[in-house]
């Protein structure tokens, strides 16, 4: 029986990242014992790969690309299934010096068209020569990629191993990089009509993965990591990937969909291998404890569990609340959770909680959290009533960062002040990949990156309080409202402009899609199946049935350069000032 | 043992009941999004419950062509077909 990766090697002290190249990071891995473990929907260990193997395998994978002759630095998309396979191709790129571009697998059902769509965006941004996925999903590649010209191979692993015998890439050399050359790029953040990659160079995520594994999580020998988070996304790629790596941790892997089907898996796992290192937006603690019985959980021992992160979402107190609740009789202790803040325009991580310290909240008046007032001292922090609302301590900038809450003129605001979230350091992105207009609007030449978030600082940590880009985010996946708007407007009878798509808060503070429609018809079956039509193309793209409010022609508010102002759109509606 | 797609649509409904909160009628038209407005974490809590039952595991790449409870039925007789 295949035996998991063990969590020790004592035949190889941990360095905390401490290297110019991921490259450089993989060699070092690979001298030891350390590797990654793939298991099944049902919690069968189905594939073992060591560090050193992988390396042996990308090296052969970066010759063959050299052979087939893709030139340095072109884009190679990989659909990012949680395997083996997507992890040595991911290297192998390394090795060839070619930009890996990891892209999402479907998550729900129906949608194909979007889902194709989508792919197909994001592969004509980056102008992708490559195109690699499983075989079960190259249908859906296929036709993800029809009408791209630049694209020089699209198929399978197999296919493109069949393309030359190990004897013809024998002497093949490759190439060497350099700290400032780009890794790879992400696209877990941009719309998906106008998509950015975030170009990531080689210093940026060493910088980062030091911060994670140093003051972050402060790795030990006994660290073992159990994640579900996927590979498309920069918390699964960075968090549980690419720090594993240059961290050298072993780490257990579950598959997103498998996780979604049956989340106590990844519990099991924690507790059957004593992971200690465990990370997932909000709501994926939110569905084990949905799913979680007495029966279904008496065998779990979450003791060894020593970083639960949360980061990805906005924190909520409630969901970690129940959490707590649920698990505590398994051995899950309050000071496990880690809320931490990033994005992926800083490779990933900004800033963790204080280690076994648990969650801390702020109860914030909700003038402050609409914006109406920018300083909270004019509140009681912490007072209480139905005006409050909590906030969740994000925790420390690791130490890279420089970081300034600021006004509309950049002026830094310092303590107890809402305002913008600006960071500066080592792993802020290069820029958005060939697309310097949309660095521009948010990455100024001395190398400040404006977050889009807003929030405060209290004492030296980070509150996030909301964001000023409009995103709404559901069960983790981030919707730029501008996509929704463009999308619905398409339907008959609506013109650009008569929508807003704002997030608003359900029952248990969760987001909610809120969808404004300025309407001209007073016909009430018209009325009803327009509705009808505009939750069926929602649904289709967040995977969840929007709230949607028929208002009058003309209704929505402006900015005074006349662009839609989603703020007050969406204050506006839920003053109740919006309605027909 | 062959089922055959009746047979397969009548326990895939018995198995929806639980998350038909507006009690509509289901008939093979049905969308999980629009008309039973199933979020994406709440079909997968209904996805694993018809997986269980039947002992199958639907491929992620099947996903985006299931739209109706019609639809999905297929999916599921022809993986046990298979």
């Amino acid at each position: 029986m295949l035996e998991p990766i063990a969590t020790k090697d004592p035949t190889l002290p941990r360095r905390l990242a401490d290297f110019s190249t991921l490259l450089e990071a993989i060699e070092y891995a690979a001298k030891g014992t350390r590797g990654l473990n793939f298991y099944s929907p049902r919690g069968e260990l189905e594939t073992s790969i060591t560090f050193a193997e992988i390396k042996e395998k990308a090296q052969e994978i970066g010759r063959r690309f050299i052979h087939f002759g893709i030139e340095k630095g072109s884009r190679v998309a990989l659909i990012a299934e949680t395997s083996d396979e997507f992890v040595c191709y991911f290297i192998g790129c390394q090795y060839a010096g070619l930009l890996p571009v990891p892209l999402p697998l479907p998550t729900s059902f129906g949608g194909r068209e979007g889902y194709t769509s989508q792919l197909n965006q994001q592969m004509k941004s980056c102008g992708a020569s490559v195109a690699v996925s499983a075989s079960y999903m190259l249908p859906l590649l296929d036709e993800a990629t029809s009408g791209l010209k630049k694209m020089k191979f699209v198929g399978t692993s197999t296919t493109f191993e069949a393309q030359a015998s190990l004897k013809e890439i024998k002497s093949i050399t490759l190439p060497e990089a350099i700290p400032e050359d780009l890794a790879y790029l992400q696209y877990s953040s941009g719309s998906t009509r106008f998509p950015h990659g975030v170009a990531v160079t080689h210093k940026s995520l060493m910088a980062n993965c030091v911060g994670i594994g140093g003051e972050g999580m402060m790795l030990n020998d006994d660290d073992r990591a159990v994640s579900w988070l996927p590979f498309y996304h920069d918390m699964g790629l960075v968090g549980t990937l690419l720090s594993p790596i240059a961290n050298q941790v072993t780490t257990d892997y579950l598959a997103t969909e498998a996780f979604a089907r049956r989340p106590l898996q990844w519990l099991r796992l924690i507790s059957k291998n004593r992971g200690t290192l465990a990370y997932s937006p909000t709501f994926g603690y939110d569905i084990c404890t949905r799913r979680a019985s007495p029966t279904k959980i008496a065998d779990l021992d979450l003791s060894s569990w020593r970083v639960a992160g949360i980061g990805g979402d906005m924190i909520r107190a409630d969901v970690l609340t129940n959490f707590l609740d649920t698990f505590a009789d398994v051995g899950f202790r309050a000071t496990t959770f880690v809320p931490s803040y990033g994005l992926a325009e800083c490779t990933l991580a900004v800033s963790f909680a204080r280690l076994d310290t648990g969650f801390e909240i702020d109860l914030v008046h909700e003038k402050v959290l609409s914006g109406e007032e920018k300083c909270l001292k004019k509140f009681k922090v912490n007072g209480s009533g139905a005006n409050y609302r909590s906030v969740v301590n994000c925790g420390i900038p690791i130490s890279e960062y420089e970081l300034e809450i600021r006004d509309e003129d950049n002026n830094d605001l310092g303590e107890y002040q809402i305002g913008r979230v600006c960071v500066r350091g080592a792993s802020v992105m290069a820029g958005y990949f060939q697309d310097p207009e949309a660095t521009k609007s948010c990455l100024s030449e001395d190398g400040w990156l404006d977050t889009g978030d807003i929030g405060y600082m209290k004492e030296g940590s980070l509150y996030i309080i909301g964001r000023i880009k409009d995103l709404i985010i559901i069960n983790g996946k981030n919707h730029w409202p501008q996509d929704i708007e463009w999308a619905v407007e398409q339907l008959d009878d609506l013109r650009s402009g008569d929508t807003a798509a704002v997030s608003i808060p359900g029952d248990q503070d969760e987001e909610i899609p809120a969808i404004l429609v300025q309407c001209r018809t007073r016909d009430e079956a018209e009325r009803a199946k327009m509705e009808h039509r505009i939750k069926d193309t929602v649904h289709s793209m967040l995977g969840i049935s929007p709230v949607v409010a028929l208002i009058p022609p003309r209704s929505l508010p402006r900015t005074s350069s006349g662009k839609l102002s989603r703020v007050k759109a969406r204050k506006q509606y839920l003053e109740g000032n919006l309605v027909l | 043992m062959t089922q055959n797609v009746d047979e397969i649509f009548e326990r895939i409904c018995t198995l929806l009941k639980p998350f038909n909160k507006k009690d509509i009628a289901i008939g093979k038209d049905t969308a999980f999004s629009i008309d039973l407005e199933l979020d994406s974490l709440t079909v997968m809590d209904m996805l694993s419950e018809i997986e269980d039952e039947f002992d199958i595991t639907i491929p992620l790449n099947m996903l985006p062509d299931l739209e109706t409870v019609g639809q999905f039925t297929d999916a599921v007789h022809k993986l046990l077909s298979e």
